[in-house]
């Protein structure tokens, strides 16, 4: 193993970051200080406005919230949905398990917009939820499940069932069935025994399939904006209008660096707690 | 063992209800594009190839498909070019900081993709670079290098690197020794690289949808545009062929290097 010669091999990749990421997302911090007048635009001086209206106006506040539950809620529907699909992925021995395991990644690699428009044919007036429940007779009329929180919460609880699910098999391929067997042996029944070691022996797995979704969910933005439309605000949205609608640049790097923000703080308090309780999750 | 087998067989049930959840989206789009209907209807009435033909004669749907692919193999190239070479920094060459490199390698992953989009839109809005092709396929290649980097110091930790060492004491020269003896053995991480770098650029909406220029128009923020316009069923069409696509690849990917491995 030699030393030296490595820097010249990573400076590709860090003047990549360096000029097309480091420093743009670094300028933001500036333009968020910057003031902005309607009409005007960005005009110089130093203002924390942004910054202010964000944590005291009532607009904000219950964007910030949604999309903060929204998080919260998506990361607990695909942990209870998926948790049992990810067990059996782990622990069975049938020979379809790698091709059941690609119908798993397979929504993953297939693009986000489509996915997203499946839902929108899905969920529609006149989509195929909607003939199904009136069939069925739990409505008498068709429901609105899109541009709310109903249409939002089940695109994201889709589109991000797969990454907990993979994160999930991984943790639980880890467990060794014997010590299940052992518990099972000394007398537990299978549900003392899948509560009391299965469960908590994934628990560096389930957290970080729930940071790695919550992350997710509060970042996303195509989603969001397909089946929330224009009125059903999240905050990667409210970004997006900030920047190509309204051009208010300064207000939108406020909320960019936010986001950014709590993104960050969730990433790293997960993993000084996955250092503490010594796991490599 | 009756409880045991009823156990097994609601757990089987639960994961074919999951399984069919996952893939209800896709299977409805293809269904839906096969309608002769103007709107969206599933199940289709009738049955027409007509919303394919329109898109494959629409110039702007065949426009953003190419732009689309020749973005995606750019950032690729680029993104493999630097990854791999980061990636053999960091485990062969045990770089001082090595750990805050990777953490740093890593970043564009975890920052939310549209705080990504704005920072470059208004970055490139200051250095006079919005809506060039090279500043695009450069922002692609920041997203796409950190999955070039994931699967080849996978690939490359598996490999034992004497068998390098090896190759030098037998008169091999560094660059030989990696192109001869390392790079083949790392093959499979270096492809799945690359497959993610494609996928994650060919796909990226967030990234893409600030700093297309006049006249540039990548097929996924076309497709996003197009139902924010009004939903129709040629981006059922347009869907249905990027599903087949996904599958067909998928498939062959999984065949030939295990890809459900590096995922």
């Amino acid at each position: 193993m030699r030393h030296g010669h490595g820097w010249w091999l990573l400076a590709p990749a860090l003047l990549l970051l360096f000029v097309a990421f480091i420093l743009p997302v670094g300028t933001m911090v500036p333009m968020s200080f910057r003031p902005y007048v309607p009409l005007v635009g960005i005009t110089g001086g130093f203002t924390a406005r942004h910054y202010v209206k964000l944590v005291t106006d009532s607009y904000y506040l219950e964007i910030i919230g949604r999309t903060l539950g929204l998080g919260l809620i998506v990361t607990g529907s695909t942990l209870v949905i998926g948790y049992p699909l990810a067990f059996f992925l782990a622990r069975t021995r049938s020979r379809w398990r790698s091709w059941l395991t690609i119908l798993v990644v397979f929504p993953l690699m297939l693009n986000l917009v489509v996915r997203t428009f499946g839902w929108i044919a899905l969920l529609a007036q006149n989509g195929l939820v909607n003939q199904a429940l009136q069939a069925l007779g739990v409505v008498d009329g068709p429901v609105k499940l899109l541009f709310n929180f109903v249409g939002v919460f089940i695109g994201l609880t889709h589109i991000f069932l797969p990454f907990m699910v993979l994160v999930l098999i991984g943790a639980i391929q880890n467990i060794p069935r014997d010590v299940e067997d052992a518990a099972r042996v000394l007398g537990a029944s299978w549900g003392s025994a899948f509560f009391r070691v299965t469960l908590p022996l994934s628990a560096p797995g389930i957290l970080s399939g729930s940071i790695l979704v919550f992350v997710l969910t509060i970042s996303a933005l195509v989603t969001p904006r397909l089946l929330g439309g224009p009125t059903y605000q999240v905050m990667s949205t409210l970004i997006y209008d900030e920047f190509l609608q309204r051009l208010n640049w300064p207000a939108g790097s406020a909320q960019s660096l936010l986001l950014t923000v709590m993104v960050l703080t969730l990433v790293y308090l997960s993993s000084r707690l996955a250092r503490r309780t010594g796991t490599g999750a | 063992m009756t409880a045991a087998r009823v156990r097994t067989w609601l757990l089987r049930g639960w994961v074919a209800l999951v399984l069919g959840f996952l893939t209800l989206p896709a299977v409805v789009i293809a269904l839906a594009s096969f309608s002769r209907t103007s709107y969206l209807t599933v199940p289709p009435r009738g049955l027409t190839l007509r919303w394919f033909a329109a898109v494959l004669g629409d110039a702007e749907y065949v426009h953003a498909i190419g732009f689309s692919v020749v973005l995606a193999l750019v950032a690729t190239i680029g993104s493999v070019g630097a990854g791999v070479a980061a990636s053999f920094a960091l485990i062969r060459r045990r770089v001082a900081g090595g750990a805050g490199v990777a953490a740093l390698l890593n970043a564009p992953l975890v920052f939310p993709g549209v705080v990504v989009g704005v920072a470059l839109l208004q970055f490139y809005a200051m250095v006079h670079a919005n809506g060039t092709f090279v500043g695009l396929a450069v922002a692609h290649m920041v997203i796409t290098v950190p999955y070039v980097v994931r699967a080849v110091t996978a690939s490359l930790q598996g490999i034992d690197p004497e068998l390098e060492d090896a190759a030098r004491v037998l008169g091999a020269s560094g660059p030989i020794a990696f192109f001869a003896v390392t790079l083949p053995l790392i093959r499979p991480g270096v492809a799945a690289g690359a497959l993610f770098s494609f996928i994650v650029s060919f796909d990226n909406v967030p990234v893409s949808i600030f700093l297309l220029g006049a006249g540039q128009m990548t097929l996924p923020v076309k497709i996003f545009s197009a139902i924010e316009y009004g939903v129709d069923p040629s981006i059922a069409a347009i869907s249905t062929m990027l599903i087949v696509l996904t599958g067909v690849g998928l498939a062959v990917a999984e065949r030939w290097i295990g890809f459900h491995r590096f995922v």
